[in-house]
């Protein structure tokens, strides 16, 4: 039982980082972004390679550059952070779809990259035995150290993206959602501003793609598709836009609802196929119950009242 | 609109209770718990009810004749469909929370994933179909397989390559690592024996066609193509070729050796000119045709591939823990290498289980091969060749382990 939650709490907070930063972007910032697996993985595999020691034997990849986990958990936020002002600069000025149309592109062209350039992370393979620091302090197992490194995250990425928001810069942001035009017409740099909010989400991505590959202990462009961002989508929407309590509550249910269907022990094939084919029924019936009462984002505005 | 709410509440906090109790109902009892880790979902679904019910079968066998001196083995499955994250997640709840002593069954990339984990939770895994490269350098020390590694299976497939006497063989092979080393072996022995090699396409899975890739092939007619693909992959090739005039001969890898490829590539076009090659046992074995009489008398059918693996991988578990200090994965782990080789000979449970109350040293002999792990915790293996023959695969060769020496 204590393994559940430790998952549920390890898995929901780290992808709550990203609902949380697809929530200043698209909830605030009001850019669609598709692509959000795409800094996650630039995350994972920059915290990889740094950490990764030099190839040998049958390996493919070209760097590894041995260095301790820290070093490779900048990299992680710097590699995320480039890759935004990457694909950001030219496709920011599209407004809508185009943009999810551009970034959903621009994640697939990374997986495919990841994926046939086998010099990078040895291609399909990937890196494993990822580097994770000794962190048997006080006796304290490490599922837990990283369920609290998670949860730090979140907290950490929540208070700055709160702050953030709650300042006039916060509300600037909103301002050009609302009303370009309107903004532009009392001085605001639309475009830069917009930049400016895609680039600062696409950090804390990064940080959680780092953790996320010290957790799992490999990087593979089979972890990074199309479905990681799907998923924090789902979780955005479950938890309700624009508000930051509901988005971590949306995040956490859905996890918590994979890992509750996981964790019953089936003692057959029959039942395990079974339960799979249930589990995808029952995840609709779910989502559809959410949607229509929206629990998760009432509770997020009653706090935010209160 | 407050009762509303505390309405809603109380039937979350109901829900939940109700699924803490259920779980706290499967509690252990006095036995040891064991993982399936299998993908029974996905690319090679297929394979992995086959893995499971070999490895049932032996785990029946082994609570029959009294179970282990650990108590009676229970199983707990679970679906991975091939994703490394699923498996990593999967495989930890069944480590801490039902507290297996060793996890079966996983495919490669699952494999390669759960290396870390099993050193540092000390849990035996161990997989009948994990060929993967990658753990020549890994495994070892927790990590064991009953199957031998991807670059024999691509020393056999060469070999009958030119044992058919083909003059111009294309390759089409998916990119993925399982696929990818086995085929780069197969084309290192073609070119020595001096086979032209029209093609050598590495595609992507996933794609609703294949015609890119299959337009240069079979422009060049090639006697036969070396198609190393996943099942699902594999009978969209298999059907465009054929739609594209394709007349040769096909070899196929180890994710094809499935009956299910017959409904769904067609038959007719497989019979008679396509072959399979898999890491296979020695049909001539008495072990391994006891085995077969089991699986016909509970199952009503012949084996299927690797179940003869997954049988002896439970077995070897099985009487690791009759042997071992401790009903753990470290326990396990001190004692396997040891069950496996040097000793008295035996070749199921029930024998191995007497030998050892008689303080005699065990081997186990499996119904898949003699099973003795080198260095990186991997057996030795032999080939088979089947050929479609009337909508089913047939043996035409096989390759003993001593055939690539």
């Amino acid at each position: 039982m204590s393994q559940i939650l430790l998952s549920i709490l390890t898995f929901g907070c780290l992808f709550s980082v990203l609902t949380l930063s697809l929530n200043l972007q698209y909830a605030r910032g009001g850019m669609i972004n598709f692509g959000i697996v795409a800094y996650f993985a630039a995350g994972a595999y920059a915290y990889a390679i740094f950490t990764q020691e030099p190839p040998k034997g049958l390996d493919q990849y070209l760097f590894g550059f041995g260095a301790p986990w820290w070093v490779g958990f900048l990299a992680a936020a710097v590699a995320s952070m480039l890759f935004a002002i990457i694909t950001g600069w030219p496709t920011l000025r599209l407004r809508g779809e185009y943009l999810a149309l551009t970034t959903f592109a621009f994640a697939e062209m990374l997986h495919s990259v990841l994926l046939n350039e086998r010099r990078i992370g040895n291609g399909s393979v990937g890196l494993s035995n990822i580097e994770r620091p000794e962190i048997g302090w006080m006796g304290i197992p490490e599922g837990y150290v990283y369920a609290g490194a998670a949860i730090i995250l979140m907290l950490g990425t929540a208070l700055v993206f709160r702050r953030l928001l709650a300042s006039p810069y916060g509300r600037a942001v909103d301002a050009v959602r609302d009303d370009e035009t309107a903004a532009q017409a009392i001085g605001k740099d639309v475009a830069r501003l917009r930049f400016q909010v895609f680039v600062i989400s696409a950090v804390p991505i990064g940080l959680a793609g780092a953790l996320y590959a010290m957790i799992t202990t490999l990087v593979s462009p089979d972890l990074f598709t199309a479905e990681v961002t799907f998923f924090v989508w789902m979780a955005l929407v479950l938890g309700g836009e624009r508000t930051i309590l509901g988005v971590v509550l949306g995040t956490l249910a859905l996890v918590g609802f994979q890992e509750i269907v996981r964790a019953i022990p089936y003692e057959s094939v029959r039942t395990a196929q079974l339960a799979k084919s249930v589990e995808v029924m029952l995840t609709g019936v779910i989502f559809i119950l959410v949607l229509r009462w929206q629990p998760f984002e009432a509770l997020g505005r009653r706090s935010k009242k209160a | 609109m407050k009762n509303k709410a505390s309405l809603k509440v109380n039937l979350l906090k109901s829900t939940v209770l109700a699924g803490a109790m259920a779980l706290a109902g499967t509690a252990t009892q006095a036995d040891v718990t064991v993982g399936v880790l299998v993908p029974l979902t996905g690319e090679l679904g297929e394979f992995g009810k086959i893995v499971a019910n070999g490895v049932e079968l032996a785990v029946a066998e082994v609570n029959a004749a009294g179970g282990t001196k650990c108590g009676p083995i229970r199983t707990v499955i679970a679906d991975t469909g091939g994703n490394p994250e699923v498996g990593i997640r999967a495989a930890t709840k069944m480590i801490e929370s039902d507290g297996a002593v060793a996890i079966l069954g996983p495919t490669s990339g699952v494999m390669v994933a759960l290396v870390d984990l099993a050193k540092r939770t000390k849990t035996v895994i161990m997989s009948p179909y994990a060929g993967t490269i990658t753990l020549n350098d890994l495994g070892g020390d927790y990590v064991y397989r009953t199957v031998s590694s991807d670059l024999g299976d691509g020393a056999a497939s060469g070999l009958w390559l030119t044992d058919r006497g083909y003059k111009r063989v294309a390759f089409l092979v998916q990119n993925e690592e399982s696929t990818i080393s086995p085929a780069q072996v197969a084309r290192d022995t073609l070119e020595a024996a001096g086979i032209e090699l029209t093609d050598y396409v590495i595609y992507n899975p996933g794609q609703p066609s294949y015609q890119a890739e299959l337009i240069s092939v079979l422009s060049h007619e090639p006697d036969a193509i070396y198609l190393a693909g996943g099942q699902e992959s594999g009978v969209t090739v298999i059907k465009e070729a054929t739609a594209g005039g394709f007349e040769g001969e096909w070899l196929f890898t180890a994710d094809l050796a499935v009956p299910e490829i017959f409904d769904a590539a067609g038959a007719e076009n497989l019979n008679g000119r396509a072959y399979v090659e898999f890491a296979d046992s020695d049909s001539s074995l008495p072990e391994y045709q006891a085995f077969e009489a089991l699986v016909q008398e509970k199952d009503g059918k012949a084996p299927g591939p690797f179940e003869a693996n997954s049988f002896d991988m439970a077995n070897l578990i099985a009487l690791s823990l009759e042997s071992a200090d401790s009903c753990t994965g470290e326990g396990i782990n001190d004692v396997i290498r040891g069950v496996a080789e040097g000793g008295e000979k035996v070749s199921t449970f029930a024998d191995g289980k007497a030998a050892i109350a008689a303080g005699k040293d065990v081997d186990y002999e499996g119904a898949s091969g003699p099973l003795t792990f080198d260095a990186s915790g991997t057996v030795a293996g032999s080939y088979s060749i089947q050929e479609a023959k009337d909508g089913a695969w047939v043996n035409v060769k096989f390759y003993p382990a001593s055939a690539f020496e």
